[in-house]
């Protein structure tokens, strides 16, 4: 189901520059990377009741990384996509204040897009090794195991 | 419960990095020298990776006080192989096997949730055959897998015979689902666009004669078990989870009905075929590790049911929709979702229109079921921690992905 997009757009008045569409996705909120934690703070206490955080997830997009934060109303069945974008070697500001949900992901996707996470109880990597290029950026090509080897 | 987020910043050993046994970390009790000069002392003890009852290579640090857990941390990663990397390297077809090798005890979920995202990118329509079949090879998936859990959560508790018959209907389930895709595990059978082969006779067959038998059996796990004394001391009332946490940590599937809330994709969401069948979510109230058991041994009895109307109703038809050879899904993004034996297991896929997608998410539920370890293991006892990772049914594979 899809929120009613007037609502979300009342709801983030207090967030300058948030833009609300509908894509393939569904409902998807853009807005600056500065304000993820109270935008998120807004849409759950709203009369929303974005309860959960389903998901967290960063995308290369070439020139930045974006960032999708997944959220859920249970009681009524609604998905909203908030995105933001951070540059390269950006700052990643938890919002584990807001959604606990969020603390193992949000370290997978910094160490994964090479972001620094900043406001996070245990920022440390959470799956690779120290000095790991950061994987999932598409600049970092993917190698067989002889050029690993190799290098 | 106190607010969950309270827990997370008194985990001293996250904020300090090392732990160091002379300067005691804010948060952490120190006891007092003795008049002897000798003193107790907190001790760090790491469980696993490879400790059989951490269910595949997760490892768990542990400060102890005495038999006591004062603070707990999940290290992952030790099977990370960049599924998600990989992905973007792979045609929509190829997606299933990597799919199989993350949440590897039940590969049809992952597989599925591919082809559904791939399929809402492509706006294919599936033929209701094909439907009814994932259905029908989801829930023997579903049984196989919380097979596996019920043995393996028996021994977590200190019990051993349960996990012996656990294994030998696991094994028929397993011939079933060679019979039907030709692997035990990694089936590859769901593709965008409808599943690869048909039913064939000796499946049925088999499933038919598992079919006669499994309900006594399923009363049979139920009761040795369950029904056993020091199993319901172990899990009564350990472990518990309230609402609140369940939902601020992104808990899904048996993990968050067992706290009460009525959440099921195949209801809420329905995929497959599951509009058309009936079945029952079960729900706990106190989410501890008791009512996780009960929802799950409830589940099993669900599934059977949903296999049975599978096997009767399956209609008549194509398993394939047309889908060309090499899919060049129009530029977009998707999320789909299915109800895993472990929760909500979603895809996100990023199409750019080539070949390859341009982003591929797998959303773990193990990954959300497991951080909500650091939130209840302080203050339980070292013994009942190892029931407890068993209680939450992770498997790292989709974890560490």
């Amino acid at each position: 189901m899809l929120p009613d997009e007037t609502v979300v757009r009342t709801t983030l008045s207090g967030v300058t520059q948030a833009e609300v569409s509908t894509s393939t996705l569904g409902v998807v909120v853009r807005i600056p990377a500065d304000d993820a934690s109270s935008a998120l703070a807004a849409l759950k206490a709203s009369s929303l009741d974005f309860i959960m955080l389903v998901d967290l997830l960063g995308t290369d997009t070439g020139e930045e990384v974006e960032i999708t934060y997944h959220l859920r109303s249970l009681t009524r069945d609604e998905d909203l996509y908030v995105k933001c974008v951070l540059p390269y070697e950006g700052v990643l500001h938890s919002v584990w204040n807001v959604y606990a949900s969020a603390l193992l992901p949000e370290r997978e996707t910094a160490e994964l897009f090479g972001l620094t996470l900043a406001g996070h109880p245990n920022p440390a990597r959470l799956l690779t090794v120290d000095d790991t290029e950061p994987l999932l950026r598409r600049s970092v090509a993917i190698r067989t195991l002889e050029e690993v080897r190799d290098r | 419960m106190t607010d969950p987020r309270d827990t997370v910043l008194t985990h001293a050993l996250q904020a300090e990095g090392t732990y160091d046994s002379g300067k005691a970390p804010a948060g952490i009790r120190r006891i007092p020298r003795g008049v002897d000069g000798l003193a107790t002392e907190h001790l760090v003890v790491n469980i696993g990776p490879q400790h059989p009852s951490t269910h595949g290579v997760l490892r768990l640090v542990v400060e102890l006080d005495g038999e006591e857990i004062m603070n707990a941390e999940v290290a992952v990663g030790y099977l990370h192989r960049g599924i998600e990397k990989l992905g973007e390297h792979r045609r929509y077809h190829q997606l299933g096997t990597l799919m199989d090798r993350g949440d590897y005890v039940s590969g049809i979920h992952g597989e599925l949730a591919a082809a559904l995202a791939t399929e809402q990118l492509l706006e294919v329509e599936v033929p209701a055959k094909a439907q009814w079949l994932r259905s029908l090879m989801s829930e023997i998936n579903r049984v196989a897998s919380h097979l596996v859990w019920y043995g393996t959560f028996g021994l977590d508790c200190g019990a051993m015979g349960q996990f012996l018959y656990a294994v030998r209907d696991r094994e028929n389930l397993l011939d079933i689902l060679e019979a039907v895709s030709g692997q035990r595990m990694m089936f590859n059978y769901v593709r965008p666009g409808g599943v690869v082969a048909d039913l064939p006779a000796d499946a049925e067959q088999k499933l038919r004669t598992f079919l006669r038998t499994i309900d006594g059996y399923l009363e049979e796990h139920d009761a040795l078990l369950g029904g056993n004394e020091i199993f319901q001391k172990r899990v009564r009332g350990v472990g518990a989870i309230d609402r609140t946490t369940a939902l601020s940590f992104g808990l899904t599937g048996a993990n968050l009905r067992c706290t009460g809330v009525p959440y099921d994709v195949r209801r809420d969401k329905p995929y497959a075929a599951y509009e058309e069948l009936q079945f029952d979510v079960p729900l706990g109230s106190t989410g501890d590790a008791w009512d996780r058991y009960l929802v799950r041994m409830e589940e099993m009895r669900q599934a059977v049911r949903m296999i049975r109307q599978c096997i009767d109703g399956l209609p008549e038809g194509d398993v394939m929709a047309k889908v060309p050879k090499v899919l060049r899904p129009p530029a977009g993004e998707v999320y789909a979702c299915v109800e895993s034996p472990r929760g909500e297991l979603g895809v996100h896929l990023l199409s750019d229109g080539s070949d390859t997608p341009y982003r591929f998410h797998y959303r773990a539920p193990s990954l959300f079921a497991m951080q909500v370890l650091e939130e209840i293991l302080p203050g339980q006892l070292l013994a009942d921690a190892i029931m407890l990772i068993g209680s939450v049914d992770v498997v790292l594979g989709e974890i560490d992905r």
